[in-house]
């Protein structure tokens, strides 16, 4: 395998020395590319109280593409789908190279402080969320406390 | 004048046949099957940030478009650090620039490496720091001058 590069060690370091409030990520022990991550549900969302898990990996190109990012913790949410694909801008296209691990894990938790059902990644809970956004915010706390509670 | 004309046009077709015929022979039997390491060092392009594909496998439009960009960021100037600038740390490789690092500007004035920033502007014409589209600018940058 080839050799880590520094922007990888230093974001590393930075996240471990300067942690982000609400956010843990840990490098693994076998694959220092793939990040285990904790993000703690916004307050004032339907999430809050959660603790969603999710998967972060830096493809051989980073920074020059983003890294690849997955919830694994079930989520009830209008962008993420229920293999936990994400809906996010700079996911994709809006991608830059000045962006980073840190800032790519606090808009996904801003993401669940704002969800966006125009830009709908799961449809039924996007089209939920428009017609009726009480019953979808309800099944959003439901989903938190069925799946991102029990540990 | 006339002759001269006629002559190479036919020398031509015949050589273009000639060629056609032997270079696939050729290929196939004297060469064989490219090695591994010949298929991996092609340069591989990017004509949408999302998009990769081998120089061999680029569409005419992506070519035109490759070509472009190419020349483009050769307009974007260039220099040597000089240790005087605020930022100090080029945010695409997260290492502190030294002195007589090659660096380059854009037309935001926003500095990186010139490796860096290269690779980036070859997949997109933006500023990763501004996201400012550095071709609109550039081309401003020519009327008001």
């Amino acid at each position: 395998m080839a050799a880590l590069p520094r922007r990888i060690i230093k974001e590393t370091q930075r996240l471990l020395q300067e942690p982000v409030p609400g956010i843990s990520a840990v490098p693994d022990d076998a694959n220092a590319r793939y990040f285990h991550v904790i993000v703690t549900g916004p307050e004032d969302s339907p999430f809050e109280g959660g603790l969603f898990k999710l998967e972060l990996f830096l493809p051989e190109d980073y920074p020059m593409s983003a890294p690849k990012v997955r919830f694994i913790t079930k989520i009830y949410h209008p962008n993420i789908d229920r293999l936990g694909r994400i809906c996010l801008d700079i996911l994709k296209d809006k991608w830059s190279p000045a962006l980073q691990i840190r800032t790519v894990l606090l808009s996904i938790q801003a993401l669940l402080s704002a969800p966006n059902p125009d830009d709908p990644l799961a449809n039924d809970v996007a089209e939920l969320w428009k017609v009726n956004e009480v019953e979808a915010i309800r099944n959003a706390k439901e989903w938190t406390r069925r799946y991102a509670m029990d540990n | 004048m006339g002759n001269c004309l006629k002559g190479s046009s036919a020398d031509d077709i015949s050589l273009l046949r000639g060629s056609e015929s032997t270079a696939d022979s050729s290929s196939s039997d004297q060469l064989g099957p490219p090695p591994p390491y010949r298929v991996e060092s092609l340069p591989v392009y990017y004509p949408s940030p999302n998009i990769s594909r081998p120089v061999t496998q680029l569409t005419e439009e992506e070519q035109v478009k490759i070509a472009k960009r190419l020349g483009l960021i050769q307009h974007l100037p260039t220099g040597i650090y000089d240790g005087c600038k605020k930022n100090r740390e080029c945010v695409i490789c997260m290492v502190e620039f030294q002195m007589e690092d090659c660096v380059r500007y854009l037309p935001c004035m926003h500095t990186y490496h010139v490796k860096c920033i290269d690779d980036w502007l070859m997949r997109s014409f933006t500023c990763p720091s501004c996201m400012e589209p550095v071709d609109a600018a550039l081309l401003t940058s020519y009327e008001t001058n």
